[in-house]
């Protein structure tokens, strides 16, 4: 099953489902309304993915088991792309599961673990944000989200 | 050589009485057909031959989308393989939905934005009342034949909508509104029919044993409820997500209160 939209796209492996929407914060959607261009947040999961969800993952992380991974993949302005926040090149898809730490969830959640990478590729600033459902089965849930990542294509504008 | 000649202009002159007469039946054909109201429009629901130049013969089902809903075909099997759904959502975001080897079951509602029938489901689905680990697809045809904007408006709060008419053929959808019940492990296609309204829908699901598990979504979509007019009420008070006093008990002593103040602020905003 391919997901594609807005120079994005992602060949899940079974039991994965996603969505590629634009950015929905307020602050965003304002600043478009004004001239601005809302960016692309990519979503994968092992779980049915509610509609109502932050860029982040806000209300569906909520609704994770503890086998259950998230992923979201958000694009900054490209303006940004190459700059020291986003200097390394590429999405990472090879990670480090003892990178993974409760104290980086956006929404903190009991038993969970979160990863963020900031990183360029075609021109495009992007942070990489993953969730897993337990913390102590780090290594297992890692593979899980590098097979994932592995389907992930970023294409030029 | 004149009579060869003449031979030949006997063949086709045979030739084109015969062509003459088949066109006649077949001119015919046509009339018997259209008095009996065949090609005044399309039949919905009928596999339907479209010939298309130039290439051969297809054939095409256009479902229903009135709310009228033809009886499903013999040619459909019972426990036949459901599909995952892709497609995009009314706002435009591409959509990729797992229905098959997944855990849950998925119930597809297929509702259009033209059919009367459909209202009282888009209605009804803002509370769907399914029993636990079974999850709502709201699927319209693509944008090709729907109007996202009409589908949009229509769009239960909080429901997720795809628009794929991929679904719709791949499920072998006959018209709207219909339902799909896909068995989620399996990943076969265990229920599928129509109704007047949801209520009729959410009682086949009670008998086939689904009472006693409903309500818990209601307590979890309170409990979201709730918790977004706390939020609602603490921005409107100037308290932002990382504030400090959101990290101070009511029984903190002062060294407490202080640790809280120096906690650093997550290294992302929340979008």
């Amino acid at each position: 099953m391919e997901l594609r939209g807005h120079g994005l796209a992602a060949e899940m492996p079974p039991g994965w489902e996603g969505a590629i929407s634009l950015e929905s914060s307020a602050g965003s959607v304002a600043l478009a309304e004004v001239g601005g261009s809302l960016r692309p947040v990519a979503h994968l999961a092992t779980f049915p993915l509610p509609s109502d969800r932050g860029d982040f993952g806000s209300g569906a992380v909520e609704l994770m088991r503890t086998e259950d991974v998230f992923v979201a993949l958000l694009e900054y302005d490209p303006a940004e792309a190459g700059t020291e926040l986003f200097a390394r090149r590429g999405l990472p898809r090879r990670l480090d599961p003892r990178l993974f730490s409760p104290a980086a969830l956006q929404r903190g959640q009991r038993g969970q673990a979160g990863f963020q990478e900031f990183f360029t590729q075609a021109g495009r600033a992007f942070c990489l944000y993953v969730v897993l459902g337990d913390a102590d089965d780090a290594h297992l849930q890692v593979r899980r989200v590098e097979r994932v990542l592995a389907g992930v294509r970023i294409e030029e504008l | 050589m004149t009579i060869v000649v003449g031979a030949l202009v006997v063949v086709v002159i045979l030739l084109a009485i015969l062509v003459a007469g088949l066109l006649r039946s077949h001119a015919t054909i046509l009339r018997r057909l259209h008095e009996l109201g065949a090609g005044t429009e399309l039949d919905p629901g009928v596999r339907v031959a479209t010939p298309d130049p130039g290439t051969p013969t297809t054939t095409r089902v256009v479902p229903r989308t009135d709310g009228t809903v033809p009886a499903p075909s013999p040619d459909v099997p019972d426990g036949r393989p459901a599909t995952d759904v892709s497609g995009v959502g009314p706002r435009g975001e591409a959509i990729a939905a797992r229905v098959v080897g997944v855990e849950h079951d998925t119930v597809l509602v297929f509702l259009s934005s033209g059919c009367t029938t459909c209202l009282g489901f888009w209605e009804d689905l803002a509370s769907p009342q399914l029993p636990d680990g079974t999850r709502l697809l709201i699927v319209t045809r693509g944008v090709e034949e729907e109007s996202p904007s009409a589908v949009l408006e229509l769009a239960p709060p909080g429901a997720t909508v795809i628009m794929s008419s991929s679904a719709w053929d791949e499920l072998r959808v006959p018209g709207s509104p219909f339902v799909v019940l896909a068995h989620g492990p399996s990943g076969r296609v265990v229920g599928e029919g129509t109704a007047e309204s949801w209520a009729q829908v959410l009682a086949l699901f009670l008998r086939a044993g689904g009472d006693g598990r409903l309500g818990s979504r209601d307590k979890a979509g309170a409990d979201r409820r709730r918790e977004q007019e706390l939020d609602r009420i603490l921005l409107a008070s100037g308290i932002a997500p990382g504030d400090p006093s959101l990290y101070r008990s009511s029984d903190a002593t002062p060294a407490d209160a202080a640790a809280a103040e120096t906690t650093p602020d997550a290294a992302t905003e929340e979008r």
